[in-house]
């Protein structure tokens, strides 16, 4: 990639920027549309109100000239590949655009053999940052509106892609808000951190939004939606509330990429990406790994080693 | 032999999941040698360490227990080749997230415990169990399932004439 361009003080990206990543994506969409390459593609196309985007799936080369890529573009479009969704082609290959985080679902989809890296042309994004919640749309993206993900992305120059759009923007020097955040929750005292979980847990109204977001909830049937023997109580009350949301970050523990959209869709501003992000530290301490930067057979939970470490077993 | 019959003021509910190979065996042969240990256990057998699913471990928590022990075949011993490997990692990773949400870990022991080491089973669940009485009962998930129960009419009692009849009153006071 080219040299690093567009460094303001690693706080404020140019518009223009995104109007380059735009035009990028629009070629080379329209391109293997036109090639048939792909049968379809799933992108970006502005939404109804200003400075919003939405996902789309194109299938002609005049629609993907209406696509976009802009700081609104938040969504994780790999959910859309999963079984969960059904597919949202019935066949051939598919195109879609991803920003780094992205690449890193679609990486960890692929090693668990849910897509196949050849029915996919990635169309990745050299990805300046996206809105944070409650960001105002018609500004530029700055370090007070950037999604608290993008703080401390380490994706932001994706690999493995069939074509990168836009070329390498520096972010470093954002505050790495969550991880301080999650470094003030592990130096509480342990009755104060269950307080500050059962604050934001019986907030939870169930709907289920993190699951259905999130491009590892591809089960079929969810062990927490299994009644005869019910596992985790399915209303929206404290005790089935904080069981499942254990059970959600144990079952996402080494897939996690770190997409945050569990946290992004979350009605009820419960921070869940600061417990995807404390499991993905434990089992990189502990088995040296992380997921979704490359397609990987065996997650760090579906291996073992003879050696592991058993200081807590007695 | 038999041990001093003490009176305690609380006495802890311990869950013991145990492999049906090993540790059920290592119990079963305490038993059989007339070794004492606490009353306070309540041993369910699986399959393997591999299959206890840490939801069963938070359902035992939300149900009442006090400690839960989790107990299988030494590492290299398991009769399905690797379950407890699996599940040693498995274990490590949910230890991670219950101190993270605020779970005391001493609650929580695992342990390997083979057919033949009866002694060890004794000393794994006395020890559970003297720790967690002194710990004494375990308040956090339990208390949940009382405010789910309760929190919504405990709003309402408040607002006048929704649900404030003498009889409810009284019921809700004697609980």
């Amino acid at each position: 990639m080219n040299a690093k361009a567009n460094k303001n003080q690693g706080s404020c990206i140019e518009p223009s920027y995104y109007q380059a990543v735009t035009k990028a994506i629009r070629t080379q969409a329209v391109q293997i549309l036109k090639e048939g390459t792909v049968a379809g593609l799933v992108g970006y196309l502005p939404g109804r109100r200003k400075g919003t985007a939405r996902p789309a799936l194109i299938t002609t080369p005049e629609e993907a000239e209406k696509l976009i890529f802009s700081p609104a573009c938040v969504n994780n479009l790999s959910v859309y590949l999963t079984k969960s969704k059904k597919g949202v082609l019935k066949q051939g290959r598919i195109g879609i655009v991803a920003k780094g985080c992205d690449m890193r679902a679609l990486a960890g989809l692929m090693g668990e053999s849910q897509i196949k890296r050849e029915d996919l042309f990635i169309i990745a994004v050299d990805c300046a940052g996206v809105y944070g919640s409650g960001a105002e749309r018609s500004e530029t993206v700055t370090e007070a509106n950037i999604a608290r993900k993008c703080l401390e992305c380490s994706v932001h120059h994706p690999e493995g892609a069939d074509f990168v759009a836009g070329s390498a923007t520096d972010l470093s020097g954002l505050t790495p808000l969550e991880a301080e955040e999650m470094a003030r929750i592990e130096a509480l005292p342990q009755a104060e951190r269950w307080a500050f979980w059962k604050e934001h847990f019986s907030r939870c109204i169930r709907c289920m939004a993190c699951r259905q977001v999130c491009p590892f909830c591809y089960c079929e049937q969810c062990l927490c939606d299994k009644n005869r023997p019910q596992a985790v109580e399915s209303s929206p009350r404290p005790a089935g509330n904080t069981a499942w949301h254990i059970v959600r970050a144990m079952h996402l523990a080494g897939r996690c990429g770190g997409c945050a959209e569990c946290e992004r869709v979350c009605p009820m501003d419960i921070p869940l990406n600061l417990l995807n992000r404390r499991m993905a530290k434990e089992l990189k301490e502990l088995y040296d790994y992380e997921a979704g930067l490359a397609p990987a057979e065996k997650g760090p939970l579906t291996q073992y080693r003879e050696d592991d470490d058993q200081s807590f077993i007695k | 032999m038999h041990a001093e019959a003490k009176q305690h003021d609380f006495e802890p509910k311990i869950v013991a999941f145990v492999c049906t190979w090993c540790t059920y065996a290592g119990a079963d042969l305490a038993g059989t040698s007339r070794m004492q240990y606490p009353a306070n256990v309540r041993v369910l057998k699986f399959p393997c360490t591999g299959r206890i699913d840490p939801v069963f471990i938070l359902r035992a928590f939300q149900k009442g227990a006090d400690g839960v022990l989790v107990s299988g075949c030494h590492p290299g011993d398991c009769h399905y080749m690797a379950g407890n490997f699996h599940a040693r990692r498995r274990f490590a990773a949910f230890r991670a997230l219950l101190d993270f949400v605020g779970v005391d870990l001493h609650r929580l022991q695992f342990s390997w415990v083979s057919a033949a080491e009866g002694g060890k089973w004794v000393e794994v669940v006395t020890e559970l169990t003297e720790r967690v009485r002194a710990m004494g009962p375990m308040l956090e998930f339990k208390s949940l399932e009382h405010e789910e129960q309760w929190s919504a009419f405990q709003a309402l009692a408040d607002v006048p004439g929704v649900v404030n009849t003498p009889e409810l009153k009284e019921a809700y006071d004697k609980i």
